[in-house]
């Protein structure tokens, strides 16, 4: 008689929920580019499209690296608000890694061969220093279990400290010029493709990490071992660790993967889009990766979709300030941070994070 | 049974206090202990020399305290700290986590500065109450923006506090730059605002109170405080007095009070007034900090309404169970919050700043440290004076401290880093001491919620 | 023939609690072994330490005879110990063959090299789980998420989930707390298919009916102590009653005659749904007057829940119509209700009964911190309102040190007095000033309360009654609702099947009903 109450068909949710709201934010977004272009007066031609979607790809990389740092710790059941500082900390010790390993570097072995060794070396750094705080933050939740959100936060503040007090002691004197950022790397066969090619494959390495990165996350997650653990621990921890499941080297281990992650992205601020570092260059990226794991649902997919939405903003109304130079710069400028507000507040309703997110575990 | 169930009595017994107060103190004091002991080490280290601790934090405590005018600097920048941390802890009270105090300052800030500019002319009396409920009512409402969100979507006020700081940062710059600019100022500005919205210092107290409107402005809140006390007092012993009396009272003390101060202040402070420096920056802020301080504590815990946004703050379902509106007072909290945040940014502009203007890119970097003091404080508005006034030691004595042996000024940021990271995990310090946990740790509600909201 | 499993000189402290002391316990091969005791006797704790969820302070296990060390659910599990939990360990998200393969994952054998990185083998899994069941006939689909299943499902996966990892001991813990006495019935066949295949069962209850039905041996523990171990036909129900309780029980509570008044509450084809949308409550109409019990009966989640919240303004009426004293308040506000005249006593007091971080004094006005005299404008009198914690306290015998401790700190049973007393008190005050009557909601009283508790609040409830108020007792505890009602409704799948005269109404009948069997359909 009432045998529908207690039915919900797996299907049912995949079809509709998790596609839909992005689909419709996408479609909603191309929308809101074409009237942008109708202001700046049809100025914008293909060559210019092309190369404003190949920007809205790049920028979304750091905020996609921050986005799959949240899922990957958040689908353990770790909150980190912490990634900000995390990138924050990674930009700064990779650009001067870069520098001084160039310095020290060219003489013997030539600008051209220097210059690729300091800057892989410098992406070792950025990873191992990100990893560092992410330890911290790791150590500080689950073995202290001090509320998440506060260790995140004391994870921002020291970074900022530390970044603060090396720019001024080292990095903030006229310095010798480094090696700058990785090149653009054009992927053979692919790069030739019309449209795809210039737009996804004419990136610089960090770019093609990221797509990789997100393939394989979501490989882990769900289809091997680790990833059923993972989201057991994140959903149920009391349930995996009555099967024999650790819960606190399953975290340990997300949380600190995640530090990987974020390494990877903060050292794109420095080795990839700009050289020079400057103590407050991460600008909120790391919060905006955070809004668009929750756009993505924690999906890996989700989040690579919501950080392409923030890097359209992006690149979209720095296209219309180079037509509309009256436009106060400042106004574009806040444009992602609305737009965060705005998915945030449109999306959050109907996704549900992990269950246990954000509590910590205490083995009884 | 009944007669032994204690009642509060109005009377302490040092006895019986002592111990819990020493059991409070324990952790925040360790935890500031343990941060200056983690930073000396970083100092040790990234100098390599053992004395530069010496060197840096008797600069510290010198630039601070012992200084000319350092004492005073310091209270002057634990000024903002108060409100600011206030503004934190009625938010953790309510169980929002207020990231964004730094983007409601730069908003109250902006709005005092705009209110304070418009007019000239207006009297004391009326302008300076009404520049600061412009920055009041602007960190109000730009922290209410959230706190609605919050209460109807769901939508983390963490994500969306960050969002608008930066959202701020530009918006205050653009006003800056452009429609609020200062036209005859060389410096990218504010106008400096009518001297009738200055938060007169201590200096200008006497010189400020010739003019008879002004000090009828003082002796109407000396009058008001007058009859707050009395009936503080009145209604804490129910002594026997007559109903009729009970009621007159306050009112009579008060305007005694207020005709004394009238008569009496002006001539008063002309003959003797012990502040007599005039490049002292230590200006009336200070008082309405200690006052808000005394009132927020009073909202928070002997009114109704603190007790439905502590109630909504340690359990929501419990709220909504009791009948409380739970959306009214997630905005409630939020709006006081940024109002609190709102007011510090006024003081910044009308007491602190040497131009009574906002310049640009004046960076305060003290919406992190609010967190920090409010969790040292554990949210309870006295113990926050504590806090303010040690970060604004540290605050004012880092530059003397930089100056003496070399070592940044961010060291501090470290300090107060490690200082939150301390009182966040209390369970490090335990570890760190070897101290036994805690008996019921299920009794402390917990201070953020997870984004699911 | 060696004991699978036996228990020596057990002894657990926790802080404050000596929750096993020096206990002993031996499973034969091939038995059910019943082991009976009150919330709080320590029998979940023993459990916990032969699962390995706990180390024992003290003593020793045997498996097979053999000491073994087992310092954690995986070692338990490689003996060949399996647990079901009372509240499921299962992950709602997941599908059941993630759920039970968990941690020991079947692997494509291809990626078996690449350790935690391995690709899950989803299909060989399905396929033992899917033999699994048909041995047993624990009937499940492999491939259903978790979260959209049934109660009664669920139970089953969690056996499977023994099974699965060829447990040969079986602890279930309170099994038969969310099943109708039929679905109980049913379980207790299933658990004798697997004790004729070669498995011993450890079945752990309060309920006595359920140890005659079932049991090979009874083990009854109390205040941490094993107290005796004796076999069914040895025992009578008062017996054990007395070996668990540890002084004579009065199983009857006595009450006088209901003499019904005036209308308190009407609902009229009530529709509720759950967070998800599901429509739980269906068309529900029902009157409760002034000087009645009326019990909704029903096996867990059924819609109860929903009711009670719907009742009490925590949820939103979808359609039907809501009746309180002549007003209708389909749609009104929780304190729009307060205010005219429902005391609720919530179904979870942590989720809505309390502020577990704030005093007594606190708890104790949490619905009327607003009003005369607690409060004057918005000034909160605190005089006042120590005045009346510490009469409420005494009164409802609440054991504290003081009106200042934090509620979080009692124990449950004190905790759901500070409810209670907060409650009752409201409908005291409101029948002193005005003489109105007023309704009492309370859902689930005494779930999880030792027996004193259970007495003390069974009486206050009877009393109110007395004194006029309107009761409507929601429980999923048959013998509390026979022993409190005046009629009884059972409620199935979010309808009401039938109220019964609670004088004449038979366990057997209302466990039917709570089935979903009506006289109708079962006469066809």
């Amino acid at each position: 008689m009432a045998a529908t109450t207690n039915a919900l068909p797996a299907q049912r949710t995949f079809v509709r929920g998790r596609w839909v709201t992005p689909a419709v934010i996408g479609f909603g977004l191309l929308a809101a580019w074409w009237l942008l272009n109708l202001v700046i007066g049809g100025k914008c031609d293909d060559q210019c499209v092309v190369s404003t979607l190949a920007q809205a790809l790049r920028v979304a990389t750091p905020i996609a690296f921050a986005a799959l740092c949240g899922v990957i710790c958040e689908r353990a059941g770790v909150v980190n608000i912490g990634i900000e500082g995390q990138m924050l900390m990674a930009a700064m010790v990779a650009y001067a890694t870069n520098l001084f390993v160039f310095q020290a570097a060219k003489d013997v072995l030539g600008p051209q061969t220097a210059g690729d060794m300091s800057r892989w070396l410098a992406l070792l750094t950025a990873m191992a220093s990100a990893l560092l705080l992410a330890a911290l933050h790791a150590v500080v939740s689950i073995k202290f279990r001090a509320d998440q959100i506060i260790s995140g936060t004391v994870v921002n503040i020291l970074s900022i400290g530390v970044t603060g007090y090396f720019y001024r002691q080292f990095l903030a004197e006229n310095l010798p010029p480094g090696p700058g950022t990785f090149p653009i790397t054009p992927v053979p066969l692919l790069a030739q493709l019309p449209v795809i090619g210039p737009i996804v494959f004419q990136q610089k390495p960090l770019t093609y990490v990221m797509l990789f990165t997100v393939l394989a996350l979501h490989y882990v997650l769900f289809f091997t071992r680790w990833g059923l653990r993972t989201r057991a621990v994140g959903e149920h921890p009391r349930a995996a660790d009555t099967l024999g499941v650790n819960v606190y080297r399953t975290r340990y281990v997300n949380v600190l993967i995640g530090g990987i992650i974020a390494g990877l992205g903060g050292a794109w601020f420095t080795l990839e889009a700009v050289d020079v570092f400057n103590p407050q260059m991460t600008n909120g990226l790391g919060f905006i990766g955070l809004a668009a794991m929750i756009f993505g649902k924690w999906n890996p997919f989700g989040a690579l979709a919501g950080a392409l939405i923030f890097g359209l903003g992006t690149s979209v109304t720095a296209t219309v300030s180079i037509f509309r130079p009256d436009i106060p710069s400042q106004i574009p400028q806040m444009l992602p941070y609305l737009l965060t507000i705005i998915v945030l507040t449109g999306v959050v309703g109907r996704a549900v994070p992990p269950a246990a997110d954000g509590q910590p575990y205490e083995k009884s | 049974m009944s007669e032994t169930v204690p009642t509060k009595s109005l009377g302490f017994r040092l006895r019986d206090v002592l111990p819990r107060v020493l059991n409070v103190l324990a952790m925040p004091l360790l935890a500031i202990l343990s941060a200056f002991l983690v930073g000396a080490l970083v100092i040790w280290i990234t100098s390599g020399q053992f004395e530069t601790i010496f060197a840096a934090y008797g600069g510290m405590v010198r630039g601070a305290f012992l200084k000319q005018r350092g004492f005073s600097e310091t209270l002057v920048a634990m000024t903002p700290y108060i409100f600011l941390g206030l503004g934190l802890a009625v938010g953790f009270k309510s169980g929002l986590f207020n990231i964004g105090v730094e983007g409601q300052f730069y908003i109250g800030a902006i709005s005092a500065a705009f209110v304070g500019q418009a007019f000239t002319g207006l009297p004391t009396i009326i302008h300076l109450p009404l520049t600061l409920l412009a920055g009041a009512l602007g960190g109000a409402l730009w922290a209410a923006i959230p706190g609605y969100l919050k209460a109807r979507t769901g939508a983390h006020e963490v994500i969306n506090t960050i969002m608008l700081n930066y959202i701020a940062f530009r918006l205050v710059e653009f006003l800056i730059s452009g429609p609020f600019k200062d036209p005859y100022a060389t410096a990218v500005q504010t106008s400096r605002i009518s001297p009738a919205a200055e938060l007169w210092s201590f200096y200008a107290i006497p010189q400020r109170l010739s003019d008879p409107l002004n000090a009828l402005f003082v002796a109407l809140i000396l009058g008001f405080l007058a009859w707050v006390m009395v009936r503080w007092w009145g209604g804490q012993s129910r002594a026997d007095r007559t109903a009729g009396l009970r009621r007159r009272l306050p009112w009579l003390v008060a305007t005694g009070v207020a005709v004394l101060s009238f008569a009496l202040l002006p001539p008063l402070t002309r003959l003797f007034w012990p502040f007599r420096d005039e490049y002292d920056r230590l200006h009336v802020g200070l008082i309405l900090a200690l006052l808000t301080t005394v009132a927020v504590w009073w909202l928070m815990w002997k009114t109704t309404i603190g007790f439905e946004l502590r109630t909504v703050g340690a359990n929501p379902n419990a709220a909504r169970y009791a009948g409380v509106n739970i959306t009214r007072n997630i905005v409630l909290a939020m709006a006081l919050s940024g109002a609190l945040a709102g007011v510090a940014g006024t003081i910044e502009v009308l007491g602190v700043s040497i131009c009574r203007c906002l310049p640009l890119f004046f960076s305060s970097g003290y919406g992190f440290e609010a967190i920090a003091i409010a969790l040292l404080a554990k949210n309870n508005p006295f113990g926050i004076l504590a806090a303010s006034f040690l970060f604004g030691a540290m605050r004012n004595g880092a530059d003397l401290m930089e100056l003496n042996s070399g070592v940044s000024k961010y060291i501090i940021s470290l300090i107060q880093a490690l200082v939150l990271l301390f009182v966040a995990a209390p369970a490090i310090v335990r570890w760190m001491y070897r101290m036994a946990a805690p008996r019921r740790p299920e009794e402390e509600a917990p201070l953020t919620r997870g984004w699911g909201g | 023939m060696t004991p699978v499993l036996q228990a020596l000189g057990i002894t657990k402290r926790f802080p404050g609690v000596l929750a096993n002391d020096h206990v002993n316990f031996t499973l034969e091969q091939g038995e059910i072994h019943a082991l009976l005791g009150e919330n709080g006797a320590g029998k979940s704790t023993l459990m916990n330490i032969l699962y390995g969820l706990y180390q024992p302070d003290e003593g020793q296990i045997l498996v097979n005879g053999r000491p073994v060390q087992m310092n954690s659910p995986h070692d338990a599990i490689a003996r060949g110990i399996g647990m079901v939990h009372q509240h499921f360990m299962l992950i709602p998200p997941l599908t059941v063959t993630e759920n039970i393969m968990l941690g020991t994952e079947s692997l494509v054998p291809a990626t078996r090299a690449l350790g935690g990185l391995a690709a899950l083998d989803r299909r060989s899994a399905a396929a033992r789980v899917r033999s699994l069941s048909r041995q047993y006939g624990l009937e499940v689909d492999p491939d259903a998420r978790v979260e959209t299943l049934t109660v009664g499902q669920q139970q089953r996966v969690e056996i499977i989930k023994a099974l699965y990892r060829a447990a040969d001991i079986l602890i279930l813990d309170e099994p038969t707390a969310v099943l109708t006495p039929q679905e109980a019935d049913e379980l207790f066949v299933i658990m004798r298919s697997m004790v004729q295949q070669g498995k011993s069962i450890i079945f752990i209850t309060h309920k006595l009916r359920e140890v005659f039905a079932v049991a090979d041996r009874i083990s009854v523990m109390r205040g941490g102590q094993m107290v005796g171990t004796v076999k069914p036909a040895d025992a009578t129900r008062e017996m054990l009653a007395e070996m668990m309780v540890g002084r004579k029980v009065i199983l009857q509570i006595d009450k006088a005659d209901a003499h019904p008044g005036e209308v308190v509450l009407r609902v009229e084809n009530l529709r509720v749904e759950d967070d998800r949308h599901h429509r739980t409550v269906d068309g529900v109409s029902f009157e409760v007057r002034a000087g009645e019990i009326l019990g909704i009966a029903g096996v867990q989640g059924n819609g109860q829940t929903e009711l009670a919240e719907a009742l009490t303004g925590l949820r939103k009426v979808v359609g039907g119509k809501i009746t309180l004293l002549g007003q209708d308040t389909t749609h009104a506000a929780a304190r729009h209700l307060i205010e005219a005249g429902l005391s609720h006593v919530p179904e979870d007091r942590h989720k809505h009964g309390l502020v577990l971080s704030f005093p007594i004094r606190d708890n104790l006005i949490l619905c009327s911190y607003y009003r005369s005299p607690f409060a004057t404008g918005i000034a909160l009198d605190y005089a006042a309102i120590s005045k009346e914690a510490a009469q409420l306290v005494q009164m409802f015998d609440v054991r504290t040190p003081g009106i200042d401790t934090n509620v979080g700190s009692l124990s449950g049973g004190n905790q759901q007095k500070v409810i209670v007393a907060r409650e009752l008190a409201r409908i005291v005050r409101r029948g002193a000033t005005d003489g109105r009557a007023a309704l009492l909601v309370a859902n689930q009283p005494t779930r999880g309360l030792d027996v004193g508790s259970i007495e003390f609040i069974h009486r206050r409830i009877v009393e109110a009654r007395d004194n006029g108020a309107a009761v409507l007792l929601i429980s999923a505890e048959l013998d509390e609702i026979m022993s409190l009602s005046d009629r009884i409704a059972v409620m199935y799948k979010g309808r009401i099947l039938e109220t019964l005269d609670a004088r004449t109404a038979t366990r057997e009948h209302l466990g039917l009903l709570m089935a979903g069997v009506t006289k109708e359909a079962a006469h066809e």
